[in-house]
C-alpha cells in the first residue's frame, strides 16, 4: 500500500510539472488520447503482473499481439467470420496458448523465462508465415463496424479501453486481494516449496495467473489491432511485453513473485504513458523518449528502495 | 490453410522441375536481398521474378532479411559459399556494411538497391533519389500551403540515411519560404507509438497546418490520428509510399498527395542490368554508378489506375 503511494506521489508531481510547463497536458483531447493508451497497456500489464507475482515472466505478449491481430484482420475480412465470433476466437486463442505456456511451466518444470521466449520467437515467426509477410489492415470495416467502433470509440467520453480496463482492474483487485485464489497468487509466488506443502494446488494456481494473462492479452491485442488498423506482422506490438513488465516493477511487483497490488500496476501503466506523452508535449527529442522512461523507473525504483529500508531501520529500532 | 499450404508446395516443386528443364547449367544465379520483410518487397519480387522469366541466362533467388546488419552478412555468405554469381542487397546500415560488400565483391558482382552504399566496392546502385523524392514532397507540401505555415515530420528512425535523404530534400524545397518545419518526431517503426506521436502533435500544437509521414506505415498513422481528432480536412497530410490507407486516404482527399517509388523496378532493373553485366554488356552503368528510379507523386486522380496496376504486381 504504502508503495502505491509512492508512485502516486510521483505520478502526481510528474503530471503537475508538465501542466505547469505546458497546460494542454490537462486539455481534453490529451487527457483522451492517453488515457486510451493507458487502457490498452494497463489491461495486458494487469496480466503480467498476476504472473509477475506468482514469480514467472512472459516474453511472448508482444509477439502475441501480432499474431492474433494478424489472424483477427484476416478472421474479420478475409473469412468474413461474425465478429462476435472472432473475437471469441482470439481471446479463447489466447487463453489457450497462455495455458500451454503454464501446462510446460509446471509438467515440465521449464523456465517461464525460456518457454515465454521460444513464444516470442515462435509467435512472430508465425504471424509473419500466415501473413505472408503482408501488413494486415481493416479495409472499409464492412460487416464489423460495431466492434470498431466499440474499440475506438469512448463511452460518455472516456474511451472504450479505459473503460475496460477500469472495470478489467477492479474484478482483478477483488480477486487478488480480497480471495482466497488471491492469497494462494501471493504464496505461490513468495515459496512455491512451502505453498504447496500447505496444501495449495501450486500448478493450478500457476496456470490460471497464464491463462488470465492470456485472456488480457487477447483483449488487449484486439484493441491495439484496431488502434493502429493495420497489422505490420514484423513489427506489430515489438517489445510491448517490457512496457507491462515495466509497469509492474513500477508498481511495486518484485520479478523474484510475492509481491505486487492491482492498484500499483495500474499507476505504473499510466505514469509510463504520461512520460511518453510529455515528451511529445514538452517537444523534448523523440531520441530521448526511453531515456526518460529509463530514467524515472530507475529514480521510482530506487526510491522505493530507500523508502522500504528506511521502514525496516524504524521497525528494527522501534 | 493445410490444403493451401500442400498446393502452394506443389506448385513451387513443379515451378522448381520446369525452372530446371528450362534452364541449362549455364545461367547465372542472382540474389536478391531486402532489409526487412514489407509488402514493398513482395512488389520488388514480382520485379525480379518478370526478369528471371524473361532472361533465359539468370536464375533469381529472393531473401528478406531482418532487418538487421548481422542477418544479411549471414545471407550474404551462405550464398557467396554456394557460389552465387551476383548479390543485390538493400544494406540496413551501409556506413558499416562497407567491409562486408567489399569482401563479397571481391567475389562476386554486387549491387546495391534501395538503400546504397557509395563508400563500397559495390558495382552500381539502382534505386529511388531519395533527395529528389524529398523535393517532390517538398512541392506538395508548398502546394497545400501557398501562405505558408507550421509543420511536422514523422518517420520511424531519423539516423536513416533515407529519412535524412527525403528531409534534406523536404528542406532544400521549403527554404526560403513562409513555411516552418516544427520537428522531426520518431516512432522507432512502433505503429502504436507512430499514431500517438500524431495526436499528441495535434494537442500540443493545435496551429499546425501539415502533417508529412516519412516512412509508409507514418502515412495510415497520421490519417488515423487526424481522423480521431476530427480534424480531416483542416490539416492537409503529406506522405509517402503505397499502404493501402495511404491510398485510399488520398482517393477521399485526407491525404493531399503521397510519394511513391517503384520497387518493381528496383527489382527487375538490378537483375537486368546485373544479367547483360555478367554477359560482358557493361553498357547500361552509368559513369556516377547510380541508375536513379523516379518516384511518382500520387494525387486524388491517380489512385484508381494506380491501384489496378498495384493489384496486378501483387498478384492478389
Amino acid at each position: 500500500m504504502k508503495k502505491d503511494i509512492a508512485i502516486f506521489l510521483l505520478l502526481i508531481v510528474l503530471c503537475a510539472i508538465v501542466t505547469a510547463l505546458n497546460p494542454r497536458f490537462l486539455s481534453p483531447a490529451n487527457l483522451q488520447n492517453t488515457a486510451r493508451l493507458i487502457g490498452a497497456f494497463g489491461i495486458f500489464s494487469l496480466g503480467l503482473g498476476l504472473v509477475i507475482i506468482t514469480g514467472g515472466i512472459d516474453l511472448s505478449v508482444g509477439s502475441s499481439f501480432a499474431l492474433l491481430g494478424v489472424l483477427l484482420s484476416m478472421m474479420l475480412t478475409e473469412w468474413h467470420l461474425a465478429w462476435p465470433l472472432a473475437v471469441v476466437a482470439i481471446v479463447g486463442l489466447a487463453a489457450l496458448l497462455g495455458a500451454v505456456h503454464g501446462l510446460l511451466i509446471t509438467r515440465l518444470r521449464l523456465q517461464p523465462f525460456v518457454v515465454t521466449l521460444c513464444g516470442l520467437l515462435v509467435y512472430r515467426g508465425l504471424a509473419r508465415f500466415i501473413a505472408d509477410d503482408e501488413t494486415k489492415g481493416f479495409g472499409d470495416a464492412a460487416g464489423f463496424r460495431t466492434l470498431q467502433q466499440l474499440m475506438t470509440g469512448s463511452f460518455f467520453g472516456v474511451p472504450t479501453p479505459f473503460v475496460a480496463m477500469a472495470l478489467i482492474g477492479a474484478v482483478m483487485w477483488v480477486v487478488l486481494h480480497r480471495s482466497v485464489y488471491g492469497r494462494h497468487l501471493f504464496a505461490t509466488g513468495r515459496n512455491e516449496v512451502a505453498s504447496r506443502f500447505s496444501g495449495i494446488d501450486v500448478r493450478r494456481v500457476i496456470v490460471s495467473a497464464y491463462v488470465i494473462l492470456g485472456v488480457l492479452t487477447g483483449i488487449s491485442a484486439i484493441i491495439f489491432a484496431f488502434y493502429t488498423n493495420s497489422i505490420s506482422p514484423s513489427s506489430h506490438g515489438s517489445f510491448f511485453e517490457l512496457y507491462g513488465i515495466a509497469a509492474a516493477v513500477l508498481g511495486g511487483c518484485s520479478l523474484r513473485g510475492g509481491e505486487g497490488s492491482i492498484v500499483g500496476i495500474l499507476l505504473g501503466t499510466t505514469l509510463l504513458q504520461v512520460l511518453q506523452n510529455l515528451v511529445n508535449l514538452l517537444g523534448i527529442p523523440s531520441s530521448l523518449n526511453f531515456a526518460v522512461m529509463g530514467g524515472v523507473i530507475l529514480v521510482g525504483v530506487v526510491g522505493d528502495q530507500i523508502l522500504q529500508r528506511r521502514a525496516a531501520r524504524v521497525v528494527a529500532t522501534g | 490453410m493445410r490444403l493451401k499450404t500442400a498446393v502452394a508446395l506443389t506448385c513451387a516443386a513443379v515451378l522448381v522441375l520446369a525452372g530446371c528443364n528450362r534452364k541449362g547449367s549455364s545461367t547465372h544465379t542472382l540474389a536478391f536481398i531486402t532489409n526487412n520483410a514489407s509488402d514493398f518487397w513482395t512488389i520488388a519480387r514480382k520485379g525480379t521474378e518478370k526478369a528471371d522469366a524473361e532472361r533465359a541466362d539468370i536464375t533469381v533467388e529472393f531473401r528478406l532479411g531482418d532487418g538487421t546488419a548481422a542477418g544479411q552478412k549471414r545471407i550474404v555468405e551462405d550464398l557467396l559459399a554456394k557460389g552465387v554469381d551476383g548479390i543485390a542487397i538493400s544494406p540496413v546500415d551501409p556506413a558499416n556494411q562497407t567491409a562486408m560488400l567489399d569482401d563479397a565483391a571481391q567475389r562476386t558482382l554486387v549491387f546495391t538497391h534501395d538503400s546504397d552504399a557509395p563508400a563500397s566496392k559495390r558495382e552500381c546502385y539502382v534505386g529511388t533519389d531519395n533527395v529528389a523524392a524529398g523535393r517532390q514532397a517538398g512541392e506538395l507540401i508548398k502546394s497545400v500551403l501557398p501562405q505558408g505555415g507550421k509543420i511536422m515530420l514523422f518517420v520511424g528512425q531519423i539516423d536513416a540515411r533515407n529519412a535524412q535523404e527525403r528531409l534534406q530534400g523536404i528542406k532544400e524545397t521549403i527554404a526560403g519560404t513562409t513555411i516552418q518545419l516544427l520537428d522531426v518526431r520518431t516512432d522507432d517503426t512502433d505503429r502504436v507509438r507512430a499514431k500517438a506521436n500524431v495526436a499528441e502533435t495535434l494537442v500540443a500544437h493545435p496551429d499546425v497546418s501539415a502533417l508529412v509521414g516519412l516512412w509508409s506505415y507514418n502515412g495510415p498513422a497520421i490519417l488515423n490520428a487526424v481522423r480521431d481528432a476530427n480534424k480531416i480536412g483542416q490539416v492537409p497530410i503529406i506522405t509517402f509510399d503505397e499502404e493501402d490507407e495511404t491510398l485510399t486516404g488520398v482517393k477521399s482527399g485526407a491525404i493531399a498527395g503521397t510519394v511513391v517509388q517503384q520497387p518493381f523496378e528496383f527489382g527487375y532493373q538490378a537483375m537486368t542490368l546485373m544479367a547483360k553485366v555478367l554477359a560482358g554488356d557493361r553498357s547500361g552503368i552509368p559513369s556516377s554508378r547510380q541508375v536513379f528510379i523516379p518516384t511518382r507523386v500520387l494525387r486524388q486522380n491517380d489512385v484508381d489506375e494506380f491501384r489496378k496496376k498495384l493489384t496486378e504486381l501483387r498478384g492478389r
